[in-house]
């Protein structure tokens, strides 16, 4: 007993504040960006990247990326033969589905999850670094439930889906009830490139490309997989408490 | 063919492959009738036909006591005219793989069963016949394991003529589960969505009163098609793939693949870059074993334990982002080296984060591991037999628990463990608390390893290129993943593209010998059982 209050004593708080303090992002490998005064639009990322998540822009005629679909490979930044492309620590890429929103449905939803928020995460075809990221959010580093946010056991407790995945065809039975067991109103969180966009399994005879093709989804949080902090941003995006 | 053989790695000394030749003329005497034998580096591919095949087999397994390690189609129609199987056997004694083809005619359809003679064979060839359309002959239970009901018959999409992108209409097959019949039994079914945050898998529990008299696990929820996916691919696409097998094995399934690739280019990996990839596994592997740990303690409720080892998992991750940048250590490897020097000049603090991880932990070890009560929970809970371990080739942790001494590392030396001095720590007792004991004692040799790279790593380059590789030629990768030996087999095609590809990760060996592990005990100790384990849902399913 004495050793355990030793070791309480020794690490009376681990956790760290983000979002109240920005996360230091100088060790991190992020989001990927294009810088256009550099690139030629020469398509060498387009074809090699993995999840072909580069596109030209057929309005401003230069390349794009789709955070969505992108897994985070730093790929096109190795074959880029101009050095266009930059590897940056942003992680904050969480996109609401709808544009911004009226102040009458904001009030809303501060309203009904403003408060409390309970989450039901279900693995709908993940390689398991989602999971694994978001049971990150409970451990002592990031401590989810300092802001009323809990995981709990039914669908039928939860106000948000927290979805991993590519939609897999032996799991879509099982998401579709999982989503029609949780009650209105309820908000979907799609986690990382495979839900978002299917990502690097888009286009497989057993997957689908992204939730959204089974689920409406109101919050996209890409990623491969997110940081912690990164899903934490998209849940407090989603509930309007940032 | 001799290529491979020179490329062994100049920094081990290849004694394993020297038992190969003596091997080859053995089994020559004793099977005359053998189509072809082939030595390619540690690997003697033999070919054999259907009235053969199952003497082979059983002899290869019973006399020469090598289990299964794995066994997998391939659709080699376009070149060959026929299917083949692959039958893959492993001597761990001398280091050597054994693998035993059987082309299969079309127009038939069919081969011999081995689940009579290899219980092990059971689950492969259900899998082969869901994926392949090959029915085994004379297994007991050839019902579906990787589709469900929903995927309609005579649909196998590893045949070449089924298109990736295809998915068939859904169908209503009913898929029965073994039922027990008796007074008073009755079942529980649970999931595919769990309570926790963890994959999706379905269990369906028999019992008679509180213990466990069966339990069949339904996984492949989340199969993605990978292998389907990588055929036609490029290996540098192939390589991305791999490295979303399963998130917490990361490396060592992006390590298997490279080690493969690059036994097919015939090059040899510059020594800095062996020693910085053993230097990630072995971080994938402290990792790995901390989340159990944590895991084994939070469901027994003993919550301070539980958030310690979830500290120190964080501190390993920290010694991630210090490395690389990425938790789960992805874009670090390639086939023939690392991306770029990631130690360079990250010596001394990484020394030290190692130094404070190993510190942490063995406080950490002796508070929990004196805690009665918390022995208590956890003695004779959920044993594996031996005898279990043995047959269904569980290996890691889980098999190391059951007295299974055999590690990849030390059986078929890679990278550059052979000049690394560790320890492969055994327990006989099978139970939850040796499997902890396992994983404890694996994170200081883990540790340990870490901290002699650090000190012995040599100055150099970290990549050589691969070029273009031969079409037609394959080779198997061989690694000890944190949950034991993971086993993949690539076949190269026309233009540096990979025609197949087969991964057997430790999970899907270990999940069987986990249904076994619970009988008699209570459900309540499942999620236990389980998490001691943590096998990957993910890393089965593919």
């Amino acid at each position: 007993m004495f050793q355990v209050i030793k070791k309480i004593i020794q690490y009376p708080r681990v956790t760290q504040d983000y979002p109240a303090k920005p996360f230091d992002t100088s060790l991190t490998s992020g989001k990927p960006m294009i810088h256009s005064e550099k690139c030629t639009a020469c398509g060498t990322c387009v074809t090699r990247c993995p999840s072909g998540a580069i596109a030209e822009n057929a309005e401003t005629n230069t390349l794009e990326i789709n955070y969505n679909a992108c897994i985070f490979c730093v790929l096109c930044s190795e074959v880029c033969p101009h050095g266009a492309v930059e590897i940056t620590g942003e992680f904050e890429l969480a996109q609401m589905s709808y544009e911004e929103l009226g102040t009458q449905l904001k009030k809303k939803i501060e309203k009904r999850f403003g408060r409390s928020l309970q989450i039901r995460e279900v693995d709908s075809g993940s390689c398991n670094g989602c999971d694994y990221e978001i049971n990150a959010l409970n451990n002592p580093f990031n401590d989810i439930e300092r802001f009323g946010i809990h995981f709990v056991a039914s669908p039928r407790h939860a106000d948000m889906l927290l979805v991993t995945g590519t939609a897999a065809r032996n799991m879509e039975l099982a998401l579709l009830k999982t989503y029609e067991a949780t009650p209105n109103p309820k908000l979907v969180a799609a986690v990382g490139a495979c839900a978002c966009s299917g990502g690097i399994f888009q286009d497989s005879y057993a997957t689908q490309n992204g939730i959204d093709s089974v689920l409406p989804v109101d919050v996209y949080i890409p990623g491969c997989p997110p940081r912690p902090q990164a899903i934490l941003y998209g849940i407090l995006k989603a509930i309007d408490r940032l | 063919m001799n290529k491979q053989e020179s490329n062994s790695n100049k920094i081990k000394p290849n004694e394993s492959h020297a038992g190969i030749t003596a091997l080859q003329e053995e089994v020559h005497a004793r099977f005359p009738e053998l189509a072809k034998s082939e030595i390619h580096g540690n690997t003697l591919y033999l070919e054999a036909n259907a009235a053969s095949y199952q003497t082979i087999c059983k002899d290869l397994n019973g006399q020469f006591a090598f289990p299964l390690v794995s066994m997998f189609a391939s659709d080699d129609r376009a070149r060959t005219g026929c299917f083949n199987i692959h039958t893959v056997f492993a001597n761990r004694q001398s280091g050597i793989l054994i693998s035993v083809a059987l082309p299969i005619d079309p127009s038939t359809c069919a081969f011999p069963s081995l689940c009579d003679l290899i219980p092990a064979a059971a689950l492969y060839e259900r899998e082969i016949h869901d994926l392949f359309g090959l029915r085994p002959m004379g297994h007991p239970n050839p019902k579906r394991l990787v589709f469900h009901g929903n995927w309609p018959k005579n649909q196998y999409p590893l045949r070449k003529e089924f298109p990736a992108d295809q998915r068939p209409d859904f169908t209503d097959e009913k898929i029965e589960f073994t039922r027990i019949d008796g007074e008073g039994v009755y079942e529980i079914p649970v999931g595919p969505v769990h309570a926790g945050i963890i994959e999706p898998g379905h269990f369906r529990f028999s019992l008679a009163g509180e213990p466990i008299l069966n339990l069949e696990a339904q996984l492949y929820f989340v199969h993605k098609g990978i292998e389907k996916l990588i055929e036609g691919k490029t290996i540098e696409h192939g390589f991305y793939l791999s490295e979303r097998i399963s998130g917490d094995e990361t490396f060592t399934n992006s390590l298997t693949y490279c080690q493969a690739v690059e036994k097919i280019a015939g090059i040899q990996v510059p020594a800095r870059a062996s020693y910085t990839r053993v230097l990630f596994a072995e971080l994938e592997r402290v990792t790995s074993h901390l989340g159990d740990l944590a895991g084994i303690c939070q469901d027994v409720a003993y919550g301070f334990a539980s958030y310690q080892f979830k500290m120190l998992r964080g501190w390993s991750y920290r010694i991630a982002d210090e490395l690389c940048g990425m938790r789960f250590l992805r874009s670090v490897n390639t086939p023939g080296g690392i991306r770029r020097d990631f130690i360079h000049g990250k010596g001394k603090n990484l020394t030290r984060l190692l130094t404070e991880l190993k510190k942490e932990l063995t406080e950490t070890e002796a508070i929990v591991m004196h805690n009665s009560l918390f022995i208590d929970r956890i003695e004779n809970t959920g044993i594996l037999k031996n005898k279990i371990a043995v047959d269904l080739n569980a290996t890691g942790p889980g098999g190391r628990a059951s007295g299974v001494d055999f590690d990849v590392r030390k059986a078929f030396p890679y990278e550059v463990y052979a000049a690394l001095s560790f320890e492969v720590p055994v327990q006989s007792d099978g139970d939850v608390s040796s499997r902890m004991k396992v994983k404890l004692a694996e994170c200081f040799q883990s540790i340990s390893l870490m901290q002699q790279v650090l000190e012995r790593i040599p100055q150099g380059i970290v990549k050589e290129e691969i070029g273009i590789l031969k079409p037609y030629h394959s080779a198997y990768g061989l690694t000890e993943a944190p949950r034991g030996e993971n086993i993949h087999y690539i076949m190269t095609g026309e233009n540096n593209t990979i025609l197949r590809y087969k991964v057997r990760t430790p999970s899907f060996c270990s999940w069987p010998a986990l249904c076994h592990a619970v009988s008699g005990n209570i459900v309540p100790d499942f999620p236990l059982i389980n998490k001691s384990f943590n096998l990957s849902y993910a890393g089965n399913d593919l």
